[in-house]
């Protein structure tokens, strides 16, 4: 038989494993919904407020949609996490726990969100929307009953990286205080050199990583009849 | 030229319609200002080389390109002074089919054909009622709930047709229509539109660069070149009057031909273009 002993240190860690695991995904669902609802809601907005769109004539709102998603995308995630803590702890009463690093995520996967969903509605092709313009269809009609429709399996294969990315994001927010696998792998892995737990915890996110992938091209391959 | 009585009321009346652009060399195409008149009930081909202005004359009836200078009012109705909600109201009595077909590739034939009249607020009866009529009309009522992916050229421009006419438009306005199909197709496509032109009286501005198409279908034709409109023929039969510049162009670059049957013989063949 193998010699087990050497995941002791993983098993008598297994309830604070649990409890990480628990923290990310908390981290992850309220910076995904975020992103969704926000970052989605304005990277349609840039979209269609772009060169030959519906709604072209807004030039001022897409410059400065643009201008703020660079800005704020050209910040390095560890900065961003450390600059926006005043802010933080104004909303959620502290800056740290995964309550508090959920701040900077979403702030970060908004932006980032935004802007994928930007470039994945530009692979609708011009004809479609000008055929629903010709119908007659308003711009809000054109996102829900074309753009979304046409760019469904683009948005969800969008949705796939976000979540991706953002799993290791949520992993560094551990560096001040954010809790989650992250935090766990630096903690014990990282400053303690307990490498069982290094590779677990390591294991673990690559087993979500693997399965998100999987879901994300499963689903955007069924949904996609072009 | 020839003068043309008008006892039915005009469908289309385009008065100084221009629109300018610059074209990636910096030369200026576009249409000049222009006036057209289209009577109810009536095929009206606009013919040229690439690059005349067809398309945009085209595309400038139903606003898609907004008009730098003129008016465009289509049964009656300024378009041109229209807000945009009201403009989105007269679009949808005037259907439009491409070159290209643009349909909803993630949505079935049926949904894509029930889209107009999803978007007008249309009753899930009057839908399914009105889907069915055209899907049948167009001869595809078999291929309700296949994928656009699934469907031929030509079974996907008569997709088209059945989507542009769902709303019961009085205006059918024709962008290259038979352009991305082979001779056969385009020659049974041809009978599709001459159908509902006789059969459900609708008004069709129709822009082809095949001669043999323009004249297989078309009523009166206007002739394109540089962004202008340089001549206006009546087609009697499929007739091209000999003095004019289109038959000129048609011993140049698609044969004599002058019957509509030796004309369809032609399309089969060599799909004559100009």
């Amino acid at each position: 038989m193998f010699d087990l002993s050497i995941f002791d240190g993983v098993i008598e860690l297994l309830p604070e494993i649990g409890k990480a695991t628990g923290e990310t995904l908390l981290m992850m669902a309220i910076c995904l919904t975020a992103a969704v609802l926000i970052g989605g809601s304005l990277g349609i907005a840039v979209f269609l407020t772009s060169r030959g769109q519906a709604l072209a004539r807004y030039r001022r709102f897409n410059l400065l949609a643009n201008a703020v998603i660079n800005v704020v995308r050209s910040f390095p995630f560890i900065i961003l996490l450390v600059a926006v803590s005043p802010f933080s702890r104004h909303i959620v009463g502290t800056s740290i726990g995964p309550l508090a690093a959920s701040v900077p995520l979403s702030l970060a996967a908004i932006f980032y969100f935004a802007r994928l969903i930007e470039q994945t509605l530009r692979d609708v092709p011009r004809g479609v929307i000008e055929a629903a313009e010709a119908m007659g269809a308003s711009p809000l009609q054109i996102v829900f009953h074309v753009l979304l429709v046409e760019a469904r399996s683009g948005l969800i294969l969008a949705f796939t990286v976000l979540t991706v990315s953002f799993l290791s994001y949520s992993a560094v927010a551990g560096v001040v205080g954010g809790g989650g696998i992250g935090d766990l792998a630096i903690r014990y892995g990282y400053y303690r050199f307990e490498t069982d737990i290094m590779v677990a915890t390591i294991v673990l996110l690559v087993v979500m990583v693997q399965s998100i992938q999987f879901l994300g091209q499963w689903l955007a391959r069924r949904l996609d009849k072009r | 030229m020839t003068a043309v009585p008008h006892s039915p009321p005009a469908a289309i009346q385009l008065r100084g319609v221009g629109k300018r652009f610059t074209g990636s060399d910096g030369e200026a195409v576009g249409v000049a200002p222009t006036d057209l008149d289209v009577a109810a009930g009536e095929i009206h081909g606009i013919i040229g080389f690439s690059g005349a202005g067809k398309s945009t004359l085209l595309r400038l009836v139903n606003l898609l390109e907004r008009p730098d200078s003129g008016e465009v009012i289509v049964h009656g109705e300024n378009l041109t002074r229209m807000s945009p909600p009201q403009l989105r109201a007269a679009r949808q009595r005037i259907g439009m089919i491409f070159q290209h077909f643009n349909l909803l590739h993630n949505r079935t034939v049926a949904d894509n054909v029930a889209f107009p009249l999803r978007i007008a607020g249309a009753s899930p009866e009057r839908i399914r009622e009105r889907v069915q009529a055209c899907l049948s009309f167009v001869g595809l009522s078999d291929k309700a709930e296949a994928w656009p992916s699934q469907l031929s050229g030509g079974q996907k421009q008569r997709v088209a047709i059945a989507r542009a006419l769902a709303p019961e438009p009085h205006l059918l306005l024709a962008d290259e229509p038979t352009s991305a199909l082979d001779p056969r197709t385009t020659l049974s496509l041809l009978e599709v539109l001459d159908d509902v032109n006789r059969r459900l009286g609708v008004t069709i501005l129709l822009v082809s660069h095949e001669m043999a198409v323009i004249r297989r279908l078309c009523h009166r034709v206007s002739v394109m070149e540089a962004g202008e409109v340089i001549e206006r023929v009546e087609l009697a039969n499929g007739q091209v009057p000999p003095d004019s510049r289109l038959a000129q162009w048609l011993t140049e670059f698609g044969g004599a031909s002058p019957t509509p049957a030796q004309a369809a013989g032609a399309l089969e063949k060599e799909s004559a273009s100009v």
